[in-house]
């Protein structure tokens, strides 16, 4: 026999149960079954790309993009960095980015120890920031709804909605994201979004005096991006991960990581 | 009449329903959707991206910097400095940077700290001698030699700027 107590019982957990994925029964609208399969940013869609031959390691880069997104320039923290890749001549691979590079690299003594020329067999800068990814990790994994793309493919945190859980910053195959010491929420390279969408450029490309960084529409033919792309060899950071980067790189070595 | 006994447990589970119903109200966003049904990747509040549209730009460049300084942005871009921004130099993120003479801030809603870095330190970032530096750089004028010094040897402890003119990137 069903007493009362049992039917509120069944009737609560019902209703709980149901309340909860009723929103989610609208995945079966047409265009949310389609987003599943193919991804929507295929006409405008932000891309960047790296020309590694051309980095001198001054770290202006870096400099620009702490002062223009207001992350503390002393923190120990970055949007972008520089990496220095050093192959020694008995196979030894040294990997380092002093304070970020936002003071550059001014003399080749990774981490204190001076190294001789002949003791190299090659060394080369690469410059890194978030690769604002097709299928990106980081927000595969925010439980809050807090990191999301945008359908021009940049990837944004809202910051009064981030909770602080950090699975995004342990997620990101490409370390590319930190904690923003006064926000107190996850944060990231943005493209610089406020400027890209003004038709500036961002403020990594502006400092650099070398043409070493790019930023265009992927799939618009006029865009320097598109021209690189798609006649060059460029090659992506860890593309085993599955998470589809579009920052591409002229000249990326077996070495880099 | 009295009310059946069998209502009084519908009534509870009802109550339930529209309290659920009402925290899911309060407690998420009305503009916190699954943008162009993108349920992978889009869910967010879409107010927010205007935060991030209307962030401020603060690093403005040459251009900016030539409305006041004509004369200098004309210099520096007949110069093998042509494509060094004012701003590597002159923005300074200590806030106790030296005073601009006009109020940046309030006239020109110009939002960086204003100053000289004449260190050594500055310069070495790009000519301190280093074996994987690129030694020849295509500019406008074509191909220019990048010149690489041993920051060692060459008149170590003094200023850089004390011989040379960093806007025409020659000596004084
Ligand atoms: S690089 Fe990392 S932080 Fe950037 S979109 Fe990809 S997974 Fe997210
Ligand atoms: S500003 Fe350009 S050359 Fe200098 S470190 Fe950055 S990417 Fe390399």
């Amino acid at each position: 026999m069903v007493t009362r107590r049992d039917f509120i019982k069944a009737g609560l957990l019902t209703v709980a149960g149901m309340t909860i994925p009723i929103s989610a029964l609208e995945i079966f609208k047409p265009e949310a079954l389609a987003s599943l399969v193919e991804s929507f940013s295929k006409k405008k869609r932000w891309a960047f790309v790296v020309d590694t031959t051309k980095c001198v390691g001054c770290g202006m880069c870096a400099k620009a993009c702490k002062l223009e997104n207001e992350i503390p320039f002393e923190a120990e923290v970055q949007r972008t960095w520089v990496e220095r890749y050093i192959q020694t001549k008995d196979g030894e691979v040294i990997i380092d980015s002093p304070r970020g590079a936002r003071y550059g690299f001014t003399s080749n003594d990774p981490y204190g120890k001076e190294l001789k020329d002949e003791e190299v067999a090659k060394e080369f800068f690469v410059p890194k920031l978030c690769n604002q990814c097709e299928k990106p990790s980081c927000v595969q994994v925010c439980p809050a709804g807090a990191t999301y793309k945008m359908e021009d493919g940049v990837v944004l945190v809202d910051r009064s909605w981030c909770i602080g859980c950090g699975y995004c910053v342990t997620n990101c195959p490409y370390f590319a994201r930190f904690f923003n010491p006064v926000t107190n929420t996850a944060d990231k390279c943005t493209f610089c979004y406020h400027r890209i969408t003004k038709g500036k450029q961002t403020a990594c490309i502006d400092a650099c005096a070398f043409g070493v960084r790019k930023i265009g529409y992927l799939h618009d033919p006029n865009s320097e991006v598109f021209k690189i792309v798609s006649t060059q060899r460029v090659a992506v950071l860890k593309p085993e991960y599955g998470n589809e980067p579009h920052v591409f790189y002229i000249g990326l070595d077996h070495i880099v990581k | 009449m009295k009310m059946s006994h069998a209502w009084r447990p519908v009534i509870v589970i009802l109550g339930a329903v529209i309290f659920l119903l009402i925290l899911r109200t309060i407690y998420v966003p009305a503009d916190f959707t699954a943008k162009n049904g993108d349920y992978k990747y889009q869910w967010h509040r879409t107010g927010n991206e205007k935060y991030w549209q209307d962030y401020p730009a603060k690093h403005m460049g040459q251009e900016f910097c030539g409305t006041c300084h004509a004369d200098k942005v004309e210099k520096i871009s007949a110069s093998g400095h042509q494509k060094v921004e004012c701003e590597s130099c002159h923005a300074l993120p200590e806030k106790a940077a030296k005073k601009h003479p006009v109020d940046l801030k309030e006239d020109f809603k110009y939002l960086l700290e204003i100053g000289v870095d004449s260190t050594r330190e500055l310069c070495k970032r790009c000519h301190a001698k280093l074996p994987y530096r690129p030694a020849e750089y295509a500019g406008a004028k074509g191909t220019v030699k990048f010149k690489m010094i041993d920051p060692k040897t060459h008149n170590a402890g003094i200023e850089c700027v004390t011989c040379h003119d960093v806007h025409s990137a020659g000596f004084k």
